[in-house]
């Protein structure tokens, strides 16, 4: 099944981060000069504002730092309950994504719950793509 | 670059607010009621409220219009237009974005930097007429950070507190329900402020049952929307010797950074504790004060848990145990408690207007308005705002001097 979800960042650096989801791989820009791995995609590294970088498979596995179940409805396409969670990978960087499942119970997004990535079939208005989600690792 | 105290404390108490205005929230609230759009006939529109509250404000200071030669306007308003329209030729006019709690500082260095003397401070909102979104893909005028994270549904300021919320109860083993206190306190304060927009009485039972916007966060623990202005008159502390209003000295200010803007760590992993910590004490140090000099504290409180945040790492509490500082009927928020906080009723009961009456209430305390009421703190010398929260805390200290 494929799901409607709201639209992606494109654009410089986003374009190739989405190309390698629709491939089932989850990669970071990993710095040329210093080896740092970062998101959200940038065109200079943080660390050591070098302008050159690889895309670098990430191991695909974090943590759960908190999460949050939307009630009130702000996308078409996120019907509430939505549960959104911050997960830190291994690697170091932080975003704000779902679990695989939306019908969880909350007891098993808790804080210090592991999780590994998985891919969905999904469409935004630029078309279809593959967005990563979570599966809690038991 | 660190912090280099010396050079700020020598800007520390030479300049003074010497005027304050805020429109009539609670009446605005009601007469401009949901039912009234832009446009619509009575309906005010931005520079209405920035036009009352300018109004008040040099009325409060006793200046002249001809002696503002400084203005900064909210990011709803322009500079140009507003000095057209209020007849202002400043030798220092911007338009600038985000909350009192940025421009007065800027407005205190314009006036050391000896670029003018009397800077007027402006605002006017009509976000509620106008039907603003915080939320949604019409949100985020410009590129906040969660913007990357729109495919999987996560937007809006409040859900990065609910995140915060979470984390905190979960780290330091708190429950929902403890976080009533906070907006309680907040409607306490404003059942005596005739100029709040809410001031019936809160219970528990009203705050429980009101719905989840994004949990664990409900309605109640969010700001309110609603149309507004405020004005500041800031004047070089060494010419305020004849005007009407005691002077209140802005005598410590520091405007930090956080700059996870979608990693969230520093906001949700650290509830903005290391960041706020460090812009509460650069206040502190300006300030050459230390916490138990204040004598009310004001958040900008648009979300229950901010508070929170705010007094811990201000150093009222120890990390993880705010509340038990809060005590369980509030009683240290309280007019009469250790730290009187909120005193007017900040975001969740006054009115939402971006916290520029939390500053405005800021200065009433410290001059003593209040005096003669159920609203005055006693013997209120020092006050001290934060924003632990968006961009990076941002602090201001007002002193009686």
């Amino acid at each position: 099944m494929v799901e409607k979800r709201p639209p992606r960042t494109l654009g410089p650096f986003h374009d190739t981060f989405w190309e390698y989801c629709n491939k089932e791989e989850f990669r970071l820009q990993k710095c040329t000069d210093c080896g740092y791995m970062q998101y959200p995609p940038s065109p200079m590294c943080p660390e050591c504002m070098s302008m050159t970088h690889t895309w670098e498979p990430i191991k695909g596995e974090g943590t759960i730092i908190s999460h949050c179940t939307f009630h009130r409805q702000y996308f078409p396409e996120c019907p509430p309950p939505w549960h959104v969670i911050l997960v830190q990978l291994d690697e170091g960087p932080s975003f704000t994504q779902n679990p695989k499942d939306q019908g969880l119970p909350i007891e098993e997004l808790k804080a210090g719950t592991r999780v590994k990535v998985a891919f969905l079939d999904a469409e935004d208005e630029a078309g279809e793509f593959k967005i990563p989600v979570w599966e809690t690792v038991k | 670059m660190a912090y280099d105290f010396e050079r700020m404390r020598a800007v520390a108490n030479k300049v003074a607010v010497v005027g304050i205005g805020d429109t009539n929230y609670g009446e605005d609230y009601r007469s401009n009621g949901a039912t009234r759009r832009r446009g619509a006939p009575g309906a005010k529109d931005a520079y209405t409220y920035a036009a009352e509250a300018f109004q008040m404000a040099l009325k409060d200071s006793g200046l002249k219009k001809s002696d503002i030669d400084g203005v900064i306007v909210d990011g709803n308003l322009k500079s140009e237009v507003t000095c057209e329209l209020f007849g202002l030729q400043p030798t220092w006019g911007s338009t600038q974005s985000g909350g009192a709690d940025g421009m007065i500082p800027v407005a205190v260095m314009a006036i050391l930097a000896g670029h003018c003397n009397t800077v007027a401070i402006i605002k006017g909102t009509s976000q509620r007429a106008d039907n603003a979104q915080w939320g949604g893909t019409r949100a985020g005028r410009g590129r906040l950070g969660e913007y990357y994270s729109y495919p999987w549904g996560f937007n809006s300021q409040g859900a990065q507190h609910a995140l915060m919320w979470q984390h905190y109860m979960d780290t330091y083993n708190k429950k929902e329900e403890d976080l009533f206190v906070i907006p309680f306190n907040a409607r306490r304060h404003a059942m005596k402020n005739p100029n709040a927009v809410f001031r019936s009485e809160l219970t528990f039972e009203n705050w429980w049952n009101s719905r989840y916007i994004c949990a664990p966060l409900r309605l109640l623990d969010y700001t309110m929307i609603n149309d507004g202005g405020a004005c500041f008159i800031l004047r070089r502390a060494d010419l305020c010797a004849d005007l009407p209003k005691t002077p209140v000295l802005v005598n410590g200010f520091s405007w930090e950074t956080a700059p996870h803007a979608s990693g969230l760590m520093d906001r949700v992993g650290d509830n903005y504790y290391t960041i706020t910590k460090r812009a509460a004490d650069a206040a502190y140090s300006m300030a050459q004060i230390t916490p138990k000099d204040v004598d009310q504290f004001q958040v900008y409180d648009a979300f229950s848990d901010i508070l929170l945040w705010g007094l811990e790492a201000c150093g009222h509490a120890p990390r993880g145990e705010g509340f038990d500082f809060i005590g369980k009927h509030a009683e240290n928020l309280d007019l009469t408690g250790e730290l009187p906080s909120m005193t007017s009723g900040g975001h969740q009961s006054e009115c939402y207007i971006q916290g520029w009456s939390q500053l405005v209430e800021a200065v009433r305390q410290v001059r003593h308005d209040h005096e003669g009421t159920d609203r005055q703190v006693k013997d209120c010398n020092q006050s001290f705002y934060i924003h632990p929260g968006g961009e990076g805390p941002h602090t201001i200290l007002f002193n009686r001097g």
